[in-house]
This record gives C-alpha cells, structure tokens and sequence, in this order.
C-alpha cells in the first residue's frame, strides 16, 4: 500500500515538473522507436504483401492472386469455426479473468495478515511461461481415471464427474479457458489492486458516517474510482483472447479437430504445416485489423466511461 | 521505492547504457560462439524417429573421415517443420535436413523440390538400385532429392506377454482381431492403446487397414484419385473408417483415447497394460524403451478383411535426410549420402529404425519382429503410406482432425472423407 501511495504520489511530482517544461527531448525515445521500426514495423509491412500471393513460404516461386485469400478466408469453414471460439475465449477470459480479479483485490485489499502472502501466490502464475502452464496443466487434464485432475476428484467421492477434458471436442475449449484464466486471473488482480490503492480512504470515511454499506460503497465510491484499472484490464484480456496461441498450441493443438482452433493457430498452421503463406498472411492481416479495430471500440467506451466517473 | 528515491536521472541512462553494453557483448559472444561452432562442422537437423540410424552412420563416417565434423540435433516433427520451414525461407537451411518421402506434407521431397530447396542426388550410385514401386518417394520429374534407408511397415506392436495372460495369438482375419479384443478386454487388458491427442497417430488405423479394404480391390487408386475418378467419400475408406469406430464402439481402446498421447499409449503397451498398438515399426525402439524387456514385444500385420488375400499392408518409406540447396557444405554433404547409400551403411541404419533395407545383396538383414510382414513385400502386397502421394499438404492434417472429429462423436464418417475429399481437390 505504501509502495503504490508513494508511486502515485510521484506520478504527480513527475506531471508537475512536466507542466514545469522540464519534459524529456523527443530523441531520447528514438532508439526503441528505432529498434521497434526494424523488428515490428518493418517486417509486418513487408509481410502484408503476401497475403496477395499464392507463395508457399519458401522458394522463391509466387504469383499474385489479388484478393482471393480474402475472398477464402470469409468462406472457409475453418476459419469461421476459429473465429467462432476465439470470440468465445475472448469473451470467456474477460469477464471471468477480470470477475476473478477484481474479487482477489478486494479480498487481498483487506487488513488481514496473510494478505501480502496471499497477493505473492495469486500472482505467481503469471510469472511462469504460458508454455510451462499448459504442460503442467496438461498433465492435470490426464484422462486416465487414475492421474490428475480425474484422480483428484475420485478421492473426493466426486468419480462420476471425470472428464477427458482436453479430449471431448465439447469441453476442451472450457478447460482451455480455465487454464488461461487461473494463469492470468492474478495480473488482473494486480492492476486492481494498484486501482483500489488509489481509491481515497476519506470518501469511503464519510459514506460509512452516512451509513453508506460494503455493497453501497462498492457500487457508488471503489466502482466508479476503478474505472482506469478496469479499462486497462480489459483492453488487455481482450487482446490476450484475441491472440491467444500459446496455450492452445501445447495443450490441444487446435484440437480433437478443430475444437479449439484460433485464428491465430489457424494462420500458423496455414504458415507452417499446410504450407500456404499467402493464405495464412491474409488472416494474420484481417486478425490485425479485428484486433485494432475492438481496441479502438473498447478504448473509445472506456475512456468515456472514465471521464463520466 | 528506494531505487527511485536513490537513482537520478543521469545514473538511469548510466546504468541503461551499461545494460545496452553488456547486452551488445552478449550478442557479440552469442554470434562468435555459433559461427565457431559451425566453422567446418556440417549442421544437420533430423527427426527423433531417426536418431539412432541417422547418429550412427554420421558417428561412423566420422572415425573414418578425421576431416569431417558434424552439428546434429534432433527435435520432435511438428516442431522440426515449424522451424525447418522458417530456416528453408530465410535461406539458412542447415546443410542435411529431415525430409519426408513423397508429397504430401509441407516438408516433404515433392514439395521441398518443387520450390528448389533441394540438391539433386541423381549421380549418387545408390540411386540406381532404388526399386521402381518406391521411386515416387525418392524421385521429382525423374531426379532423385532425398535418401532413405528403407521401408517401414505398419502393422500392430503387441506384448507378447499380455497376449498369453489372454491366451491369444496375433490374428491374421478381422473377425480373430476382434476375438483377440475380446479376450484381452475380458481379462483387463485394453486391447488397443490409441494416443490419438497426437495428430499423426490418429491416421495409423486407416492406414493400417485401406490396404485391405481399398488397394486389395483397386491397386490404382491413387492414379484414379489424381484423375478425379475417385473419391475417399465413396471407396474403401468408408469401410476402414467405420471398422475404425467400431473397434471404439466395442471399447477396445483405451478410455479417452483423444485425450491420450503418443508417449502414454507407448507406455500402456510397454508395460503390458495394453495389448497392442498400430505403429510403424520405426519406433519399436521406443516401444522397446517402454518395456521391461525389448523381447515382450512383436509385431504382425493388422488384419483388415476376413479373406486372407486381401490383407494387404502398408509399407513405406521411412523419413529420410536430403541436401539444402544452398549449402555450402554441398560436397561434403554428398559424399556422407554416398556412404549412407552403400549396403553395410544402409543395412546399418535400417536395422537401428527397424524398417526393411532400401536394397540388400542377398536376403535382406531385418529386425526379427519384422518377419511376419516379409511374405506380403515379396508377394507384391504392400502400399506405400497414403499421404506419400496426396498432391498437397493439407488432406493429411485435415485426416488427423476428421477422425479426432469421429472418436469424439463430431461427425459422420461420410462427412468426414467428404471433407478429405475436398482438401485434396485443392490446389497443391
């Protein structure tokens, strides 16, 4: 608490000396502008132009196909089925991840002992490789009646309700989910968290002498006041859900089928394993542009929301 | 906190400078190291599958070549073909690389060479005793772009010792198939292991059995597929995939078989708690390692009709190695293939992956549990592996969904060939 009071105490120092015109030369930023011209920009611009080719990936043999992959892309069912669950995910990994997260912040936002011990292990997930998560949590999703997850409720008397949880096309895209969402639940937490840091404790003082209740104070004073955090935290689940790959890729690998197939594992595979670069650069554009385009959508309600708050 | 209050400004950029420094030297050593590492060292990147054949030969040739040095690193396939595919379009291909045989695949002979990222092995002597049958696996318009030791044969690994508990023997009939499920599952075997979570296992079963039910009653399928007279959807296939449910249906599979892997399927088999799985035998060796004893396991080939004549097998090429065309270690690297191409070399290396040899003079030198399958090899009765000649790289991973899509109750089996039917009809 005193960290983040202190960090927010100095964001207001740095704005003033800023007001001041004491703000840092615009070159100071050009080496990381520099760096991220030549390795994002400038290999994401050149790769556009193959989304209008038919190029395998490799050799040099290509021709120009104009807007047939395009035209493939929003007929193929594949596609749409991958951009049926990845709108799923999305909105799955949002609202629960973020559910869970403001509810660990404000369990961890209390006076009890534990509590800094508790923010250490609901954060540790995420300081782990998704790709370290995913075996660990593949290893969990054991079918076998006698491993993981399945033995574990067993031992609980709770046998009937054993699943192949990667395994049954019907389930496996929830148990990727939960997977996600047990793994970043604690970002979001932490974002929160520095959110009801800055909540004033004063307002909160006179609510509870004007018999102002928790849920009162909820709804009316932290609520209102969270409104930066949850903009933050939802643009980036959003954009997590849109992308997400790692995951998918080490647990089921887009499948059994194409059960759980994103469209971002859906442009590797068309890269990579049905070896057709041109198709798979068509989606990687379109996925781009629906990614900009939510955000831009999303930051535009946000914000307003921010500002009304 | 106490860094913010304690660091100005100017010792920021001080210490950032000093990280870009020492991130700049790191890189600088990172570089040094791997262009050592390579100075006269010949890269080369295989398959697990191969590694005890491919090691070998590359160990041997070295004692006898002090010249000759190598770099060999081996990683499982679906991540070979990531990376591999990335190195061939960024031009640094390794100088020998894993390639499949045929067409079919997106690292494969027909589709590499194709795109002219392969060197062309038609000098090399061994190439001249290629037998005709296996020629489309090696050859491209005539030229020949990769090597092999040989043929692998698909059949059912089984433990022998789960067999006798049951008190049964590798049936050669589809119906003694199912009786010998029956008894295994009677006394608590699973008669089959299927680790289907691993996309290249679920095609083992209909490869093992469209021999029978499709290439027994019509030899030139493939030349009719590829003429557009034939379908998946209306052909043999359509009686391999329903025997495929059918063995689900009759729970002779493990529980959850697409929640299973390969490697847990291995160790079922290993360990006796399976009865059998379908395999290549190029991976006995790690059935092998699986096992208390390499001597529990057998092989026999995966009946597939009631009538014994028609129970064809498949057998194909095994992965093989082949030459970037960009190398510049190109001589180097073929006078290796030359070696690998001679018969004590070959025999060598066929024997370490449990296939069949390439060619031999004499009766062929075989893995012992590979004899069952040497009677349909003479009698003409084997089929190369069906995607060998698939004309473009998705009808193969489009197999591997649909039958995860049928053991999951997602689809119909005519939905399913119907969908392969249209990957092939693709353009390669």
């Amino acid at each position: 608490m005193t960290t983040v009071t202190a960090a927010v105490g100095r964001g207001a120092a740095k704005a003033t000396r800023r007001r001041g015109g004491i703000a840092p030369p615009w070159y100071f930023a050009a080496p990381a502008l520099i760096v991220y011209a030549l390795v994002m920009l400038y290999p994401a611009i050149a790769g556009a132009g193959s989304a209008f080719t038919d190029w395998s990936g490799v050799g040099d043999q290509r021709s120009f196909v104009g807007l047939e992959n395009f035209k493939q892309l929003f007929s193929d069912d594949q596609a749409i089925g991958a951009l049926r669950n990845t709108l799923f995910l999305t909105v799955a990994i949002v609202v629960v991840q973020n559910g869970i997260g403001l509810l660990l912040a404000l369990g961890v936002h209390t006076t009890i002992k534990s509590r800094m011990a508790l923010r250490v292990v609901f954060f540790a997930p995420v300081v782990v490789s998704p790709v370290m998560v995913s075996f660990l949590w593949k290893y969990v999703y054991n079918p076998a009646p006698d491993a993981g997850l399945n033995a574990a409720l067993n031992a609980i008397g709770l046998g009937s309700l054993r699943q192949d949880w990667l395994g049954n096309p019907s389930l496996a895209i929830w148990s990727v989910a939960f997977t996600v969402i047990w793994q970043c639940a604690g970002y979001s937490m932490v974002i929160f968290l520095a959110g009801l840091e800055g909540v004033p404790q004063e307002l909160h003082e006179s609510a509870m002498v004007d018999g102002a209740g928790t849920v009162a104070r909820f709804r009316h004073i932290t609520w209102p006041l969270l409104a930066p955090a949850v903009t933050i935290n939802v643009m980036l689940s959003t954009v997590g859900g849109l992308t997400l790959f790692t995951q998918i890729i080490a647990m089921t690998n887009g499948g059994p089928g194409y059960a759980t197939d994103t469209l971002s594992t859906v442009l590797y595979k068309q890269a990579f394993v049905y070896g057709k670069f041109g198709y798979s650069t068509a989606v990687a554009l379109v996925l781009a542009i629906f990614v900009a385009a939510v955000s831009f959508i999303q930051i535009g309600y946000l914000r307003s929301r921010e500002t009304t708050a | 906190m106490a860094l913010d209050q304690s660091v100005s400004r100017r010792r920021l950029l001080q210490l950032m400078g000093g990280a870009a420094a020492v991130g700049t030297l790191a890189a600088c050593g990172g570089n040094s190291g791997s262009s050592s590492s390579s100075g006269g060292q010949l890269k080369v990147i295989g398959v697990g599958d191969q590694e005890a054949g491919l090691r070998k030969a590359l160990d041997e040739y070295k004692k006898a070549h002090s010249d000759f040095d190598f770099n060999l690193s081996f990683a499982p396939a679906d991540q070979v073909q990531t990376a591999l595919r990335t190195q061939l379009a960024g031009g640094n291909a390794p100088d020998i690389h894993v390639v499949y045989p045929g067409n079919g695949s997106a690292m494969s002979m027909a589709q590499l060479s194709k795109a002219n990222l392969l060197t062309d092995l038609s000098d090399q002597s061994w190439t001249q005793k290629i037998p005709t049958g296996f020629k489309g696996a090696f050859q491209n318009d005539g030229k020949t772009y990769i090597f092999s030791p040989g043929s692998s044969m698909l059949g059912a690994i089984y433990n022998k010792k789960a067999f006798a508990t049951a008190g049964v023997e590798p049936p050669t009939t589809w119906s003694e198939l199912l009786a010998v499920c029956e008894k295994l599952k009677a006394k608590g075997i699973v008669p089959i292991a299927l680790g289907a979570q691993t996309p290249w296992i679920t095609q083992l079963i209909p490869y093992a059995l469209v021999p029978g039910t499709v290439y027994a009653k019509t030899p030139d399928f493939d030349d009719k597929m590829i003429a557009g007279q034939a379908s998946f959807a209306d052909s043999g296939w359509v009686d391999a995939m329903d025997k495929y449910l059918e063995l689900q249906k009759k729970g002779f599979f493990n529980a959850n078989p697409n929640g299973t892997t390969y490697e847990q399927a291995t160790s079922l088999v290993g360990t006796g708690k399976a009865g059998m799985a379908v395999q290549v035998s190029a991976v006995l060796p790690a059935f092998r390692k699986a096992s208390p004893s390499p001597d529990d396991l057998g092989m026999f080939p995966f009946p597939a009709t009631d009538v014994a004549a028609d129970n064809w097998i498949p057998g194909g090429v095994v992965v093989g190695i082949a030459i970037s065309a960009k190398s510049k270690k190109a001589d180097q690297a073929r006078k290796f293939f030359e070696y690998c191409g001679q018969p004590d070399t070959l025999s060598a290396w066929a024997e370490a992956v449990a296939c069949v040899p390439l060619y031999s003079d004499g009766e062929p030198k075989v893995d012992p549990v590979l004899k069952p399958f040497l009677p349909y090899l003479k009698d003409n009765k084997a089929v190369p592996f069906m995607d060998q000649r698939w004309p473009n790289a998705e009808v193969q991973p489009t197999h591997f969904a649909v039958v995860q899509e049928l053991l999951g109750g997602k689809t119909t089996v005519q939905d399913a060939l119907k969908k392969m039917d249209e990957a092939y009809r693709k353009t390669a």
